[in-house]
């Protein structure tokens, strides 16, 4: 609810579950978190595995690729710094773990379901987010 | 033992009501519950709530069920608040049935109240970090899930529409409704999306406003001045794992206490009368028939087509035009009009032969479900 009080862009704020995810994206790097004692990958950080609620985890580097779950034209701004339109896509990535994110590089209108998507990092007031490209030009692939 | 039951029911004015704050609201939808019960403040010895988003949800300090039990003069046996976004009234009611089975309390208040619409920024905020990604307020999560029910199973804006038209159609014979404009599939089309596929049409009002039901045991019957309405089965299911539950854009919590809660009171989707389902968004009416077993799974867009859930269809859903269009209530309207149908007392919108009713209760990122059977 703090977020949007405010002019600046909404940056996210790393805690102690979530910053080893975003200090690699300051890399370039997409990473998901692994459970050491069941291999489960997941998104977004906590404490423990959900699977089997260990606390022994670690950062993993994935591929960047993965496909549209589902997506939303934002027709409203709802923050100064985002004017719609833009899509927030809901990204399930090829290692399993699915995450919220944008497509761009390509119109609202040829984003589909399905689609093929590359991970793009990109700077917001310094800070490098991840955000998704079509895969193909075409924007035709299936998932 | 005897099921508990809905012994008083009262609302104030739903829509814009900046003189008003959520506190004054629910003091006076109180009054009214007790009153339309026959009972006094004396009586009350349970005390829950369902504190609307706009109100912080908590200060920090103040719970809120303190802050309106200190109002309201109370020191009830038993109390609390329940946060399950829109799915909190009904769970605040099974709450009151639990305590009151177990004897921890025998009249128990339960409260919703907002001011949503004058506290602005109160439904548009961030969702955490994905506002970074512009993930802004309920309705974008919704449209996520719209947008795979439409790609699933083919469902049109046309049968979205259907929906929301019925809405308005059943708002417009209740006096207190805060939309009665009547929309049509034209102005439905036309209308601006906030969040592609879901048109301003297809989101709930915000509204300031309160209600309040009061729930007690049977042997209480005799105190009361209304015909009671029995408490025929109750449950709930979360799906909190969010979106690393692979289908949790595709099934709401619905289908697990949607069924569990009907074969708690001996019913089946047949056998209800009235279906009063959470509409925060057109979208998750039709995943409702469906996880509660009215339709089958990706039929409900072709369900709804013809005016099925209208005033003169055959199954009526949100007699008083839901929160699309009577106002948001939380979840808590649902409940009272429920409670009115059951005892014929819904003028122009009583259904004639209503013995049963169905009430849900659906929160926060499609998180949390609760149901409510109630029968005369
Ligand atoms: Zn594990």
């Amino acid at each position: 609810m703090s977020t949007n009080s405010q002019n600046s862009y909404p940056l996210p704020q790393p805690t102690g579950f979530t910053k080893k995810f975003w200090d690699a994206c300051q890399d370039k790097v997409l990473t998901v978190y692994a459970c050491k004692n069941c291999d489960h990958t997941f998104l977004p950080g906590g404490p423990a595995c959900p699977q089997c609620w260990s606390p022994d985890l670690v950062s993993q580097p994935v591929s960047g690729l993965g496909t549209v779950f589902s997506f939303v034209v934002y027709q409203r701004t709802y923050h100064p710094a985002i004017p719609a339109p833009y899509v927030v896509a809901l990204i399930e990535l090829e290692e399993g773990p699915k995450l919220i994110s944008n497509i761009i590089g390509c119109a609202p209108k040829d984003v589909e379901i399905g689609m093929s998507v590359r991970v793009h990092f990109e700077t917001k007031d310094g800070f490098l987010l991840p955000r998704f490209t079509p895969l193909n030009p075409d924007n035709k692939s299936e998932g | 033992m005897q099921s508990a039951i809905i012994a008083g029911i009262g609302h104030t004015e739903f829509g814009r009501l900046p003189e008003r704050t959520a506190f004054d609201l629910e003091v006076e939808a109180s009054k009214r519950a007790i009153e339309d019960a026959g009972l006094t403040p004396d009586d009350v010895d349970g005390l829950i709530t369902d504190p609307g988003p706009a109100q912080g949800i908590l200060d920090g300090i103040t719970p809120h069920y303190l802050a309106l039990g200190q109002y309201l003069g109370l020191d009830p046996a038993y109390t609390g608040s329940d946060i399950l976004g829109g799915a909190s009234s009904i769970a605040i009611i099974q709450r009151a049935v639990l305590a009151i089975e177990a004897g921890l309390c025998s009249v128990c208040l339960c409260v919703y109240g907002d001011s949503a619409l004058s506290t602005p920024g109160s439904y548009s905020y961030g969702r955490g970090d994905d506002a970074a990604f512009g993930l802004f307020g309920a309705v974008g999560i919704h449209a996520l899930a719209a947008q795979r029910h439409m790609h699933k199973w083919g469902t049109r804006p046309e049968q979205l529409a259907e929906v929301a038209i019925a809405a308005r159609k059943h708002a417009a014979q209740t006096p207190h409704a805060q939309n009665q404009r009547p929309l049509t599939l034209e102005q439905y089309l036309a209308d601006k999306y906030i969040a592609q596929p879901l048109r301003r049409a297809d989101c709930c009002l915000m509204s300031d406003g309160a209600a309040a039901v009061i729930v007690t045991c049977p042997d209480r019957a005799a105190d009361l001045r209304q015909s009671p309405v029995r408490i025929l089965g109750h449950g709930q299911a979360s799906s909190l794992s969010t979106w690393a539950s692979t289908d949790h854009f595709d099934t709401l919590p619905a289908a697990r206490c949607g069924p569990q809660t009907l074969a708690r009171a001996g019913l089946t989707p047949n056998d209800i009368d009235l279906v009063m389902l959470y509409d925060c968004f057109t979208i998750v009416v039709l995943m409702q028939l469906e996880d509660y077993g009215f339709c089958k799974k990706g039929e409900a867009g072709a369900f709804v087509e013809g005016g099925r859930i209208g005033p003169s269809g055959s199954l009526p859903v949100n007699t008083s035009g839901g929160l699309l269009a009577e106002g948001y209530g939380g979840g808590m309207l649902h409940v009272i009009e429920a409670v009115r149908q059951l005892r014929g007392v819904a003028e122009q919108r009583q259904i004639k032969t209503v013995q049963t009713a169905l009430v849900s209760g659906h929160g926060l990122g499609m998180n949390t479900h609760a149901t409510l059977v109630l029968g005369k």
